[in-house]
Parts: C-alpha cells; structure tokens; sequence
C-alpha cells in the first residue's frame, strides 16, 4: 500500500525542517573545534590539577575556562596546569593563560605548572609569563608547593 | 622522595627529544632585543638592548581589543590573507605611522622599528619583535618603554564559509604617563588606527566590509608596581632626542674639524 501523500503545508513544513538540520550539520562541520581535553583531578585540600593534553590555541578558550570552574569548586587555593601532554601552543593559547591567571588572582589563588617540555619553558621565559606562574619539575613539587603556600 | 623508574626516564627524555610542531613558529629566547640593520629614516634609540615585555609587566589597565573583518565574497584563504598581510604589513598602516620591517620580513625573533606620533604631536620612536607567526597567524610582542606592554596577534579564519581577518591587542600601558595619555585619547587613536588598517586590508581583496570591534576590560587594577616603566618611556627618550639633535650636529661638526 502506497503511503498518503502529506499535504503542501506538512511538505513545506518537513523541508524546512530538513533545512534547518542540514544547515546545522554543515555549522557544526565548520567550526572550528578545540583540539584539546582537559581533565581536572584534586590534590590535597588546596590544591586541584588541571591535566592539558592537546593543543592550547584560542578555541580552547571555552574548555579552559570550563576545567577552571570546575577545578575552583570549594576550597581549592592553587591550581596546577599539568604541561605533560601537550602537544601544541600558539600565542592567543599563551594570551588564554594570561587571562586565566587574571582570573585566578582575582580569586585570591595561585597558579602553578609543571610538565613543561625545554621548548614550552622557553616560551614562558620570552612571553616573561614565568615571572608570575611558578613552574616546577614535577607533580610531587608542584603539589607540595601549592598545599604548603 | 619518590625515586624516576626506567620508564618515566624513558618517557621524560621522550618528550625532551621529540621536537613540537609549533618549534619553528616561536622567537627564540635572548634577553634583550637586537635589531640587525637599520633601515633609512628609522631611528633606533629606544629598541636595541631593551627587554620585550608582556601584558603581566604593564602598568595599566588590561585590555583585550578585538578587531575584525569580514573577507565576503572575497575568494581567498585564510593562508593567502596572512601571507599578504605579512609581506605588506606597512601599507596596511594608516597615514602618519611608519613600520620599518626587517630585513628578513615578518619571521620569528626579527625586530622591526616604528616611527609613530603620540597626541600632542610628539615622534615616537619604538618597535616591536615578532614572538610568533605560521601560516595562519602572526604576534608582534612590545618593548621597555612602548606605549603598551604586551602582544598583538593577527590571524585569519574560516567563519561560516567566508574568510575573516582579525587583530587582538592584549595590553597594558607600560607606565603612568602612557595610561594616562591613553585615556586622553590614546585609546581612540589606537582604535581608529587598527580600524582603518583592516579596511586597507580588505579594500586589498576588494572588499568593503564594516569593522567590528569589542573591547574588553580584562583587568581594571593598575600595577602600581610597574610605574618605574616610566624610566624607558620611549615618548619622552624620543622628545629628548629630538630636542637635541641641534647639540648633536655642533658636536659632529666639532668633530670633523
């Protein structure tokens, strides 16, 4: 049996229905997406590590800031940002960490890294970001660092 | 203490040896800034042997300036935009200010020199150093006693199907004579200057297209820290510089004889 044909309107109405997805489908696809995760881990009380792993550019901008949110919950006083794995920066990602540390002095924390590769730290030393976020060598150092300030 | 077993050893020496893919695009540390050669006309009094600064070592304001363009209609990519404006960055610039590209173009770690004019008239003479730039994208960071202290990233991207051009200035007055000035009118000269360089740029690809611009308080605090920055303000090291161009000729001139 062959099925009803819909009326012109429920047509019309079915095709810009299908339009709208379609144009949606074709936006998510367009925009550029972060290349980036971000997973938030507690170290003491003080203390809460924010693990990079990816590309540190501007679309991460919104992820970054999420994993902030969530790794400031309670009484969190220093954030780490663990450098380990990532695999990537440019300089609107180094403008995203100055922001970020804005944001963290506001909150009367501290921001500390560790995980650096030579070339990243490098790059702190010539955007001079090292002269307001401490990094260090390891997670044992940076945690100790941050839980006993 | 907790003792690196083989693994994490092998993993750290890794990472240590694997070049990142953004090695190449990024200036390489020196403490100080080096121009190497100077064109006809720049004048290198405020560059050479200062230290680049960022928006942390600043004493103003923190501002985020975003300005943008449309490329519509426009059939060119994000790559060719970013290669053009490279290669003909001081054409884009606005009547009155010069840019001194150097010798190597626009490539990390090169200086270029500025001659620019703050309000009331007075040269400036400054410059910037490129920290970063690939094909997408370019960063000129500033010097000890430029007007600002931080970083202006130009890119190009992919929005909804058209090309888009965009400048962000990440800054702070350096000292507090620039912040001052700045709210007296820098802050305008400033917009207008990057406004009217995107419009050159788009009227480059033919188009005519409105700029947006959105302006961002970051950080409101002043770093009161930082007002020493007045020792290197480039303004009043060029103003006395220029006032004493006549003792310096007397001086040559002696000199000579």
């Amino acid at each position: 049996m062959e099925d009803e044909p819909l009326s012109g309107s429920l047509h019309s109405l079915r095709g810009e229905y299908e339009g709208i997805k379609e144009i949606y489908r074709t936006r998510r696809n367009e925009m550029p997406e972060a290349q980036v995760k971000m997973n938030v881990r507690g170290a003491g009380e003080k203390a809460s590590i924010i693990d990079v792993e990816g590309e540190l550019t501007a679309f991460a901008e919104g992820v970054l800031m999420d994993a902030y949110n969530q790794a400031s919950d309670g009484q969190v006083r220093a954030i780490i940002l663990n450098f380990e794995d990532m695999e990537y920066m440019n300089s609107s990602g180094i403008g995203l960490l100055v922001t970020l540390l804005i944001r963290i002095n506001r909150e009367k924390q501290q921001l500390l890294t560790y995980g650096l590769s030579d070339h990243y730290r490098s790059i702190f030393q010539i955007t001079r970001l090292d002269d307001a976020i401490a990094i260090h060598d390891s997670e044992e150092e940076a945690v100790r660092a941050a839980n006993s300030a | 203490m907790t003792e690196q077993t083989p693994r994490d050893e092998t993993r750290e020496e890794e990472k240590q040896r694997r070049e990142p893919r953004d090695a190449a695009y990024w200036a390489r540390y020196a403490e100080t800034l080096k121009v190497t050669g100077v064109a006809e006309g720049a004048t290198n009094i405020n560059v050479e042997g200062r230290r680049a600064v960022g928006p942390l070592q600043g004493f103003g304001k923190l501002w985020q300036k975003t300005y943008r363009v449309s490329l519509k209609d426009a059939e060119v990519t994000p790559v060719e935009v970013i290669k053009t404006w490279k290669e003909n960055y001081k054409d884009f610039w606005p009547e009155g200010n010069l840019f001194y590209a150097p010798l190597a173009g626009i490539t990390p770690g090169e200086v270029a020199l500025i001659s620019g004019s703050l309000p009331g008239g007075v040269k400036l003479s400054t410059g910037v150093m490129v920290l970063y730039a690939d094909d997408e994208s370019f960063s000129l960071m500033t010097p000890e006693g430029h007007p600002f202290s931080g970083w202006i990233t130009f890119s190009s991207f992919e929005e909804e199907g058209t090309t888009v051009a965009q400048a962000q200035v990440l800054m702070r007055a350096n000292d507090p004579l620039y912040e001052m000035g700045l709210r007296m009118g820098g802050h305008k000269m400033e917009n207008e200057m990057w406004r009217k360089t995107l419009e050159n740029l788009a009227a480059h690809f033919g188009v005519n297209e409105p700029v947006e611009m959105n302006l961002v308080c970051v950080d409101p605090k002043l770093q009161w820290s930082h007002y020493r920055n007045i020792w290197h303000n480039a303004g009043i090291r060029s103003a006395i510089y220029t006032i004493a161009a006549p003792l310096r000729w007397r001086r040559n001139r002696a000199r000579q004889d």
